[in-house]
């Protein structure tokens, strides 16, 4: 019997509820998103009682189909404000299905101080006080509540750190790999700061003797399981010792230098010097000297079969941080002109330890320097930096609350976001069909919310022709496509195979339709991505977006990139096109 | 002159060329070249081409012209991570 576990962080109770029959196919980022909708008031204040944080793993989360662990956290965003879903992967949200939990609601607020850990398990849900973990590294943190509850076979751990209990905007919202380290993050959007808001410091989830998922059709769900697991085993992006697993998503910093696209020292430049001093081959190269051996990547979470989570070693061998992905690499890296792999490697581990966002946390050290905080390049100074947003001095509080509030506070005008969101690492000027993405994403500036077809490049293709539909149709479907793998308890990651392998798209509906025995084509996958973004557009209306919110920054508009030396020049019309119907 | 910017496994055909830092060679430009026949002029077999490739920054094809100056970025098939529909190529068919 699947059911819904309510909180209440007001009265500290916690009760389970019969799944509500209108949400009886919906998981992931479709439930999250619906009951933000539902439940939440779109003018409520991000960090007050009104505001609550979903969890939901996803349809085949739990299950043996591959790459599927996936948790979608939800609630309206103390950064945007407006709502918020951002997932993980982890095995947290796999335990939580296999307990036939369907999501977490947290809700209410606590009228005193202190900070709360919730245990769920197969009984029920129960609280204790966590002050003793209150302001500690969450390196600190995971192995004693590890200890405590039963170890990793039978514990994951959701928590925030000092940044989420100083209800700092760039919070992110923790979960433990499956070697127990505190390192892959729902790290978007500052739902980290809510949890704080409420006096939530962790959720440990307890599961031993693990259940079956219930399957409607155990041979339909098999076969598409199978066509899934082939496709991405044999794309070279996805497939063992290919793109992902050997380079991780840092192979990108060298493509995207390449490509002039590379956002460098707050978006001034498209290439950085310093590119392939830090790109995914020199973590590879790097790596290699320093262990002795070829570090091939591994799975964050249960059942991933692209491991494409990498370490990096310190000098003489011994593990410095994971994971640096190329958004972590790149807003340390290049947005901040750093070219120290060490320098950003202790920059990342920070991130985890404070439970900061990476993406929101190295664009704001950019805006800073901008404002005179520190110099671009200047390592050193920015691990000092990120120590002021942990210890939560005051200049700690101002960073910590991310990009926009940065650039305020210290008079800079260059501030690459889309509604207070940090943009992360393609520049739109140069990838223009990214810069679509970021402008009307219902998220804030975000590239996982779709991968937009770029009608051109950069003038070269011609001129976009603004009354072409077709451009804003693909760029449509294609988040679309991305709301139903967010759905799915699929890494989006699989997209890369399954958008090239027609068997394997089939074979993630087939793999729904077995676990839910529904009889979903994929044309149900345009229409059940589009009712998620319906919901999440129609949220954002009522807390007050307009037209004019889908926009990137004036300074885009008028500042040429190099090395291409273009503007930001989609017109208005044509990203108002995307989602009018 | 041509400047080619290798990456992954044909920084190989670079000359000291490291995974750490830039591998550039650097070759005559001949009338008409093409992605293509750059390639075959450096002896990169062509299996161990992906589809990011990049003249001057923008994405490209075998077939897409070079011009004398100009900057070719090649990555091996095994390092290709851009979704293809990203870009229109650059000159396809020509």
């Amino acid at each position: 019997m699947e059911r819904i576990l309510r909180v209440n962080m007001t009265d500290r109770t916690a009760s389970f509820e019969p799944m509500p029959e209108a949400y009886r196919n919906r998981a992931g980022r479709w439930l999250t998103s619906s009951i933000v909708h539902d439940e939440v008031p779109p003018t409520c204040h991000p960090l007050g009682p009104n505001n609550k944080v979903v969890f939901s793993p996803g349809i085949v989360t739990g299950t043996a189909s591959p790459t599927s662990s996936r948790i979608s956290v939800g609630g309206k965003s103390p950064l945007t404000g407006g709502i918020k879903e951002s997932n993980a992967g982890t095995g947290w949200g796999r335990r939580l299905a296999r307990l036939g939990i369907r999501a977490i609601v947290v809700e209410g607020q606590p009228k005193e101080e202190g900070l709360w850990l919730l245990k769920v398990n197969a009984k029920g849900a129960t609280f204790e006080p966590a002050d003793a973990w209150c302001g500690k590294r969450l390196s600190e943190v995971y192995p004693t509540l590890f200890a405590r509850f039963g170890g990793k076979e039978e514990v994951d751990v959701c928590a925030i750190g000092a940044a989420g209990e100083f209800c700092m905007a760039a919070a992110g919202v923790c979960f433990n790999d499956q070697e127990g380290r505190p390192s892959r993050y729902a790290g978007r959007g500052g739902l980290g700061a809510v949890l704080g808001s409420k006096g939530l410091k962790a959720i440990v989830v307890v599961e031993s003797g693990a259940k079956e998922i219930p399957l409607a059709d155990k041979a339909l769900f098999d076969q598409g399981r199978k066509k899934l697991g082939a496709a991405l085993g044999e794309h070279a992006i996805t497939k063992p010792k290919g793109a992902l697993n050997s380079y991780g998503t840092a192979v990108l910093v060298n493509i995207l230098n390449e490509a002039g696209g590379l956002p460098t020292r707050n978006f001034r430049e498209g290439r950085f010097e310093g590119a392939a001093k830090i790109a995914g081959e020199a973590i590879f190269a790097g790596n290699k000297e320093r262990t002795g051996a070829e570090v091939y990547n591994h799975a964050c979470s249960p059942g991933c079969v692209i491991r494409c989570s990498n370490t990096w070693h310190r000098p003489g061998g011994g593990e410095h941080t994971s994971c640096i992905e190329y958004e972590s690499d790149w807003a340390f890296g290049a947005d901040c002109g750093i070219d120290d792999l060490d320098d950003i490697a202790e920059l990342n581990l920070l991130c985890n330890e404070y439970g900061l966002d990476t993406i929101e946390t190295g664009g704001t050290l950019a805006v800073a320097a901008d404002g005179g905080v520190w110099r671009f390049g200047d390592g050193k100074r920015a691990i000092e930096l990120l120590h002021e947003i942990g210890r939560g001095t005051p200049l700690g509080r101002i960073l910590g609350n991310g990009a926009v509030v940065t650039g305020r506070a210290f008079g800079v005008a260059r501030v690459p976001h889309v509604k207070g969101q940090n943009m992360p690492a393609y520049e739109p000027r140069a990838v223009k069909g990214i810069g679509m993405t970021y402008a009307v994403s219902t998220m804030g500036a975000d590239h996982t919310s779709g991968y937009t077809i770029a009608p051109e490049i950069l003038g070269v293709s011609g001129k976009l022709d603004p009354l072409n539909p077709d451009k804003a149709e693909l760029a449509r479907n294609f988040q679309y496509a991305t709301a139903f793998i967010d759905t799915t308890g699929h890494c989006l990651f699989i997209a890369f195979a399954i958008l090239d392998i027609a068997s394997g798209f089939e074979g993630t509906v087939e793999e729904c339709n077995g676990v839910l025995g529904t009889k979903w084509t994929m044309n149900d996958v345009a229409r059940i991505g589009k009712e998620v973004l319906d919901l999440e557009r129609d949220f954002n209306r009522r807390a007050g977006f307009t037209a004019l919110d889908d926009r990137l920054p004036e300074f885009m508009r008028s500042e040429p990139l190099p090395p291409h030396n273009t503007v930001w020049d989609i017109a208005d019309r044509e990203l108002d096109r995307v989602f009018a119907s | 002159m041509i400047d080619v910017h290798l990456y992954g496994k044909l920084r190989r055909f670079a000359p000291g060329g490291s995974p750490k830092s830039d591998s550039v060679v650097s070759v005559p430009h001949r009338e008409g070249d093409t992605v293509g026949s750059v390639v075959a002029r450096l002896g990169i077999p062509d299996a161990d081409l992906g589809a990011n490739l990049f003249v001057d920054g923008h994405y490209a094809d075998r077939h897409s012209p070079v011009p004398d100056g100009a900057r070719l970025g090649l990555f091996p098939d095994d390092m290709q991570l851009l979704y293809k529909w990203y870009f229109q190529p650059k000159g396809k068919g020509s």
